[in-house]
């Protein structure tokens, strides 16, 4: 028997999540596909179910003091979109993700939650260094979203904790972003790229790099970025980047592309993006 | 469990499980048909309703997630100024040819010319990427909302 739970504030839902192992769901937009079954028949769920688009404190965006925007576990991309505070990398990434009707329904905490490596807000958000505020009824924790998600579907979640809100830092870096998919709307990613660099007197003071859809989760090594970090830019070598990168890449074939096809997508787009901040250029 | 909603302008309240489609409650439950079900996995948007003046898609759409809310299907649509605009436009410029798309397209019009009521054609093309048409090419659609936003969408 499946218990559906229909809380309206976080209250509620942090005590039911304690007592119940729950499908936590927002928007639905991923979570409607995986568990439909046929048309007049109700989704396939395996377990309880939480929905939380009832509770209406969860939904904001809001500025603290230190510039740090926060993100609210219910409030849908649209309305991400549509807010003066949200970084643009966020809105440029957001405006390319499924289509504006799902994007009226779909949150951002669910994108996260959803642990896919295709998501494509996770890569602004990894880039950044976007935190995840866990709640649960024991109290608080924050985790790096690039912590927070293992691999495919798999999250440092603990059954009662939900996302509260997600919490992103203002823009500072400048950046070069590119999906690759079957066509222009309701694509889901082949292979997505994000760069973030920032130059201060020819020399590179910040370097950033997130590859999707290549890995069981998003791609991005901080080790490689310090190496290149502090260097003048006609001292970085772009075939030596590549070098760095090429085994971190490891694509699967799957019914959307293939592996090969997905490594040099991916190692050309790292060309570009190098090619770009050296101040090439590009075909 | 009843969920309470605003439907088509009149308030109901409907005793669905809280994990059943908005699709299958406007269809199955209410015997609203206008709403289309296409691929069933929000590719397509033949199922395009307005929730709250929002084109959503309902296959996606569990019936809780509009407690509270406005939903407005192409049959609520069609007793407005505005049904007659668009749908005069689609008409006009050969919008519509088999038809099943063409209640979402409708909704879906009606949200981008509420929000831009002159849209580019660009403008146009992305607030329908959602919704995918087999017969026309798109063209006549956009042509179709072009018109209907040069006679002007009255709210």
């Amino acid at each position: 028997m499946i218990h559906y739970f229909v809380p309206s504030s976080l209250k509620e839902a942090l005590k039911i999540l304690n007592e119940n192992d729950c499908y936590i769901f927002a928007g639905g937009t991923d979570l409607m596909v995986q568990k439909h079954l046929s048309s007049g028949l109700l989704p396939n769920f395996d377990k309880d179910v939480l929905f939380i688009m009832k509770i209406n404190e969860l939904n904001y965006i809001e500025k603290d003091n230190e510039g740090n925007i926060h993100i609210g576990a219910t409030t849908r991309y649209n309305e991400i979109e549509a807010s003066s505070l949200i970084p643009e990398i966020y809105k440029t990434v957001i405006k390319e993700i499924a289509s504006p009707n799902i994007r009226n329904m779909a949150t951002l905490a669910g994108n996260i939650g959803n642990a896919s490596p295709a998501g494509d807000s996770l890569l602004p958000l990894i880039l950044n260094d976007a935190e995840v505020v866990l709640s649960s009824i024991d109290g608080e924790r924050i985790i790096k979203v690039q912590d927070f998600i293992l691999g495919v579907k798999k999250l440092d979640r603990k059954q009662n904790e939900i996302i509260k809100e997600i919490v992103i830092k203002p823009q500072e870096l400048d950046y070069f972003y590119r999906k690759v998919g079957s066509r222009k709307a309701e694509s889901i990613t082949k292979v997505s790229f994000l760069g973030g660099y920032k130059i201060e007197k020819n020399r590179l003071v910040d370097f950033r790099v997130a590859f999707g859809s290549v890995s069981t989760k998003v791609v991005r090594n901080q080790e490689v970025e310090n190496k290149y970090i502090n260097k003048e830019l006609k001292d970085i070598d772009i075939d030596s980047v590549v070098n760095d990168y090429t085994n971190l890449v490891t694509p699967i074939t799957d019914q959307r592309s293939n592996k090969e096809y997905r490594h040099k997508v991916a190692m050309n787009l790292l060309k570009k993006f190098l090619k770009e901040i050296k101040g090439g250029r590009d075909e | 469990m009843e969920i309470k909603f605003v439907l088509n302008h009149k308030q109901v309240a409907i005793d669905v499980n809280p994990s059943m489609r908005l699709l299958d409650v406007l269809r199955d439950v209410c015997h609203l048909t206008g709403t289309k079900e296409g691929c069933g996995e929000g590719e397509c948007g033949a199922c395009t309703v307005l929730v709250n003046d929002e084109p959503v898609n309902s296959c996606l759409m569990p019936i809780i997630n509009v407690f509270g809310k406005e939903v407005i299907t192409i049959e609520g649509f069609r007793e407005t100024k505005a049904y007659k605009v668009i749908s005069s436009a689609f008409a006009d410029m050969g919008g519509s040819q088999c038809g099943f798309c063409t209640p979402g397209m409708i909704l879906a019009s009606y949200a981008v010319l509420r929000k831009n009521p002159h849209p580019t054609d660009e403008e146009i093309r992305i607030a329908l990427s959602g919704n995918l048409c087999r017969c026309t090419g798109y063209q006549a659609i956009v042509n179709a909302v072009k018109l209907a936003s040069e006679k002007g969408v009255k709210l």
